[in-house]
This record gives C-alpha cells, sequence and structure tokens, in this order.
C-alpha cells in the first residue's frame, strides 16, 4: 500500500513537472501572442482600409447628389492636368476657378459647399494613409526601427583599425556573420562568406565577421581566429566589438551559431537572422534573396 | 506493510524516486529560460553535471560530460580532456554507477516511462546487447570526433549530434518550441533524433531502462568502476538463505549474491527493498 501511494504521488509529481518542463505550453503561448500581434496589426490596417473605402464613398456621394454640377465640371477636366498625387481638393477647386463664368451662381454655391466638405474628407483620408503607410514599414520589420544594435557601432579590426557605424552606411546592406572560433560549422562557411564578400563588392555590400571570442579586444582569441580565418583563406573584416555594448549584448543572446544577419544603411537589422552555415544551399539562397531585396529597396530610395 | 523497521539503506532506497526528481530539478535549476527560449551561460556551465543531461537544455545547471568530454577531444586546441575525465574518475571511484540510478535525469524519465501500466518484457535474453554501449562510449564518444576531423583539426561530437535522445528531448525540442529562429532551422537531423527519442521511449516502456542498459556512454564508463567504488552493496553471507528474491526483482538482470558490484547494477536498492532477511546494504567506503 505505502509504496502505491509513494508511487502515485511521483508520478503526479513528474506529470505536474514534465507538463512545466516540455515548454509546450509555454512556447504555444507564445507563438499564440505573436500571431496575435501580427493579427492585431492586420486587424488595424484592415479597419483603416475600411475607413478609407468609406470615405471615399462619402466623396461619390457628394458627387452623385449634385450630378448635374458636377458632371459639367468633369467635363472641364483636361485629362492631361491631372495631377493624383496633389491635394485633390485643391485640383478641383482650380478647374472650377478657371471655369468659373461657366456656373449659374446656385451652381456656384452647391459646387464651393461640395468642395469644402471634399476638403475635409480629403484631410482625414490623407491622415489614414500615412497611419497605413507607416504600418507598413514596420510590419514586416523586427521592430528595430528604434533600437538597432547596430545603429551606435563601434569595434577594431584585428590590425587594430578603429570603426563605427559609418561601417554601414557605406554600404547598401552588410552581412554580419556571428561565429567562434571552436565552432565547426562556423568555420566550415568562412571560405564561402570570403567568396561571397567578394561578390557583394560589386553589388555594394561587405561582409563582416564578429568572433564572440574575441569580445573587449581580447588579444590571444584574436591571434587565434586571425590564424583560422587565414587557413580557411578569408580576408574579409573581422570585428572585436565591446561584450558591454549593444552589438555585443545582440551578439550573446544568439543561441546557435554560425548566425548571418544582414544590416541595411542607416544600421537597421532587415528579415530574419539565418541559423546556421550558408555553404548549405538553402541558406545561400535565401540569404542571396535577402540581400538583392535590400539593395532593390536601397536603390529605391536613392 | 511490515513492522520491522528499515535500515538506512532500505530508507535511501525506498526514496530513491524523490531522490531522483530533486536531482533532476537540481541539474536543471533555470526552470524560466524554457519559456525565453534561451540557455543559461553562466559560470557554472564550466562545471559538468553528474547525469546525462543536455548542455543545451534551456534550464540546465551545468554541462553534460559526455558532450564536455566530446567538445574538448574534437576541439583543435587540444588532444585530450584531463578535466573531465578527472571528473569521471572521482564520480566513479566514489559513487559509481549509484549516479544512474539516483542522479541521472535520464535515467528517471525512462523509470517513469516504465510506469505507464501495459505488458513489460524481460531484457535477460538480450544481455548481449549490453556491449553496444561500450562500442558507442569508443567508437562515437573518443575515436571519431577525434580523428574525423577538418583541416584544422576540429571534429563534430559525434554522440551528440547523431545518437543522443536527451538532446533532442531537452535541447531541440524545449529551444525550438520557445525561439522561432531556431525552429525555422530544424532540418533532417533533428527528424533523426526525434526518431531515436520516440525508439526509445516505446522501448522504456516495454523494457525497463533499455538506453542506460544497451546506449549510454556515460553509463559505459561509471560501470567501469562499479567494483571499485566507495559507495556498493554488501550482501551479508551470514544472512542470506539463499532465496534468490534479489535477482528476481532485479530489473537490470544482475545476479545479485553472486556479483553484488557488476558493472550492470545501477544500485537502484530494488534487491534491498526485496530482500526477506535485510541481508543487503549499501556500504561506503567498507561500512
Amino acid at each position: 500500500m505505502k509504496t502505491n501511494k509513494k508511487f502515485l504521488t511521483i508520478l503526479t509529481l513528474c506529470i505536474a513537472l514534465l507538463l512545466t518542463a516540455c515548454g509546450a505550453t509555454d512556447a504555444a503561448g507564445t507563438d499564440k501572442t505573436n500571431e496575435s500581434l501580427t493579427e492585431t496589426g492586420t486587424v488595424s490596417t484592415d479597419s483603416s482600409n475600411t475607413a478609407l473605402n468609406d470615405l471615399y464613398q462619402q466623396e461619390n456621394q457628394i458627387f452623385a447628389d449634385h450630378e448635374a454640377v458636377w458632371n459639367k465640371l468633369f467635363g472641364m477636366m483636361s485629362k492631361s492636368n491631372a495631377d493624383p498625387s496633389g491635394n485633390y481638393a485643391d485640383y478641383l477647386a482650380d478647374t472650377a476657378e478657371a471655369n468659373k463664368d461657366s456656373f449659374t451662381e446656385d451652381e456656384w454655391k452647391t459646387l464651393t459647399d461640395d468642395m469644402e466638405t471634399i476638403r475635409k474628407i480629403e484631410e482625414q483620408i490623407a491622415g489614414l494613409e500615412q497611419g497605413t503607410t507607416a504600418a507598413d514599414n514596420t510590419a514586416p520589420g523586427n521592430n528595430s526601427e528604434a533600437d538597432s544594435p547596430f545603429r551606435n557601432f563601434s569595434g577594431q579590426d584585428f590590425d587594430g583599425n578603429s570603426v563605427d557605424e559609418s561601417l554601414f552606411s557605406a554600404n547598401a546592406v552588410t552581412v554580419v556573420n556571428f561565429w567562434f572560433t571552436g565552432c565547426k560549422p562556423c568555420v566550415a562557411e568562412l571560405s564561402m562568406l570570403d567568396e561571397l564578400n567578394n561578390t557583394l563588392k560589386a553589388m555594394g555590400g561587405e561582409v563582416i565577421g564578429i568572433n564572440t571570442e574575441t569580445f573587449d579586444g581580447n588579444e590571444i582569441a584574436m591571434k587565434e581566429a586571425a590564424a583560422v580565418l587565414e587557413s580557411q583563406g578569408a580576408q574579409y573584416r573581422n570585428l572585436s566589438i565591446d561584450s558591454a555594448s549593444d552589438a555585443g549584448k545582440y551578439a550573446s543572446d544568439i543561441m546557435a551559431f554560425p548566425t548571418t544577419i544582414l544590416v541595411d544603411r542607416n544600421g537597421n537589422i532587415v528579415g530574419e537572422p539565418i541559423l546556421g552555415g550558408i555553404d548549405n544551399q538553402d541558406n545561400y539562397d535565401s540569404l542571396m534573396q535577402q540581400i538583392q531585396s535590400v539593395i532593390d529597396a536601397d536603390s529605391a530610395n536613392q | 506493510m511490515d513492522k520491522r523497521k528499515k535500515s538506512l539503506s532500505g530508507q535511501t532506497a525506498g526514496m530513491r524516486g524523490w531522490i531522483q526528481a530533486a536531482a533532476t530539478l537540481l541539474t536543471n535549476i533555470h526552470i524560466p529560460n524554457f519559456f525565453k527560449g534561451k540557455i543559461y551561460q553562466g559560470n557554472a556551465k564550466t562545471v559538468c553535471v553528474p547525469g546525462l543531461n543536455c548542455y543545451s537544455c534551456p534550464a540546465a545547471t551545468g554541462a553534460c560530460p559526455i558532450g564536455a568530454f566530446q567538445a574538448v577531444i574534437g576541439s583543435s586546441r587540444f588532444k585530450f580532456s584531463y578535466y573531465v575525465t578527472g571528473f569521471f574518475i572521482l564520480l566513479g571511484v566514489t559513487l559509481g554507477r549509484f549516479i544512474c540510478g539516483f542522479l541521472c535525469p535520464f535515467g528517471w524519465f525512462q523509470d517513469l516511462l516504465h510506469k505507464i501500466p501495459g505488458k513489460k518484457f524481460s531484457t535477460a535474453r538480450l544481455k548481449p546487447l549490453r556491449y553496444l554501449k561500450y562500442m558507442i562510449l569508443i567508437v562515437f564518444v573518443i575515436l571519431l570526433p577525434l580523428l574525423v576531423t577538418n583541416s584544422i583539426g576540429m571534429g563534430d561530437p559525434f554522440f551528440c549530434k547523431y545518437i543522443c535522445p536527451q538532446g533532442v528531448l531537452e535541447g531541440a525540442i524545449p529551444l525550438s518550441l520557445g525561439n522561432a529562429a531556431i525552429r525555422s532551422a530544424l532540418g533532417k537531423l533533428f527528424t533523426w533524433k526525434c526518431f531515436i527519442l520516440i525508439t526509445v521511449v516505446v522501448l522504456s516502456i516495454l523494457f525497463y531502462r533499455p538506453f542506460c542498459k544497451w546506449i549510454c556512454p556515460l553509463g559505459a564508463i561509471y560501470s567501469l568502476f562499479n567494483k571499485v567504488s566507495l559507495l556498493n552493496i554488501k550482501v551479508e553471507d551470514s544472512k542470506c538463505i539463499g532465496c534468490g528474491q534479489c535477482s528476481r526483482v532485479c530489473k537490470m538482470d544482475v545476479d545479485v549474491c553472486r556479483h553484488p558490484d557488476h558493472p550492470e547494477c545501477i544500485r537502484c536498492g530494488a534487491c534491498i527493498k526485496a530482500c526477506p532477511k535485510d541481508a543487503i546494504h549499501y556500504r561506503f567506503m567498507g561500512k
């Protein structure tokens, strides 16, 4: 009996422990919060979209209510002058002003009243559209806009030359590879990274290595890392950074090596980090795709 | 059940489940890390824990001795892991496979699985498989990491990478659940290791501790010290009536009366509890 009881209590305890230890619940929890986050994101975008549609409908209703006079005005518009990017209310007013003589006093009054309403609607539309574009910009990114660890960057290469965030602003895209000397898969991709660096030079990019063993200017670790880099024929820049800096803290939080990330001209991290060596074809392809999109986005902004 | 006053050995054996639970908790003390999808990387990680417990478990307190041993052997800087070998000898000489029975989290995991009701099978006829763990120790833990290296002498931790089910259970699964980036990096190797884990789980329900008996290189190391370890089991010849109860209850297929210090004995104490004459007890340094 006694043993049975003991066994039962132990079993219950174990099941309880297993449940907590499995981590399934918590991960599902994080997943859910992530999902709901993105969902709320889309919901708010959706609601602003419906609001936009409502406003456009209101304008169309105004045109329909005073169909005769508005059609008269639309008939006077020249398609070549159409400037959709400017203020729509101004555009309507300009056309009306130019043809003021063609309207009777009543017609003119209807037009100017309606235009006042339209001007207000247009202001709301402009506000909403700004909100959506801003949301669109932040949605796919990790909210790195404000707190990218590479905004204020400092480090030194293995020859002792200091570098700062201008390292990133010099190129459309910077590939930052985190590794450590004792990591076999990290060493295995060093030669590929060197090839990538040569390819990127022509495209306006650079590969930077950050070895977590060389933090805080550790001379011995830097020598060892330099020897490994040389043995693999890797010549791109490797940097020693301060472990207490933002970038150092970011690197210390990395759970799997090698990890490769992309940083744009402004020091923002772009896209998702790539875990595992780029000597794996899938990883290489996805990295190249991301590099291309960062370069495209950069040239579009110029 | 009985009114006999239990000996210290009997009490220890009776408390085994609790000791295992406590050891598992102490070996994995950083529970909140499960929710963060991160592993503890502080100074205690430079120390080995006695049992088989993955370094990459988010909650892990210290390093797995088998993992540490391979990491050092596989590193280009060192040829041999003196520190971890010393650790093996120290623990082997003091406790031996008592660690398997009382302190190892993966041993406890298999004990619990075996409590799931259902048909149980004896492993008495599968004794030759016991030698497999020594092969795994020599080939996957020592030789392959030492010999299969890249141009600058770095090897893979072959046992951790290709065999160890504890790594999937404690490392890969919780980490990938808590960390989206790691989840996206899972590949064929993860599938293979999950297959091994599921096999071990199913076998553990049907057999008692199949991993410890046949696979575990850490158990293989400790087993070598069972004959000389300070903690061992003594059968009092004067009390023994030769009823054979001890060997009948032994789930590790040990003939307790004849070989109380058999390499396979994990010191679980089932024989101590079963002996009608209290002739069997734990002994530390001859007492």
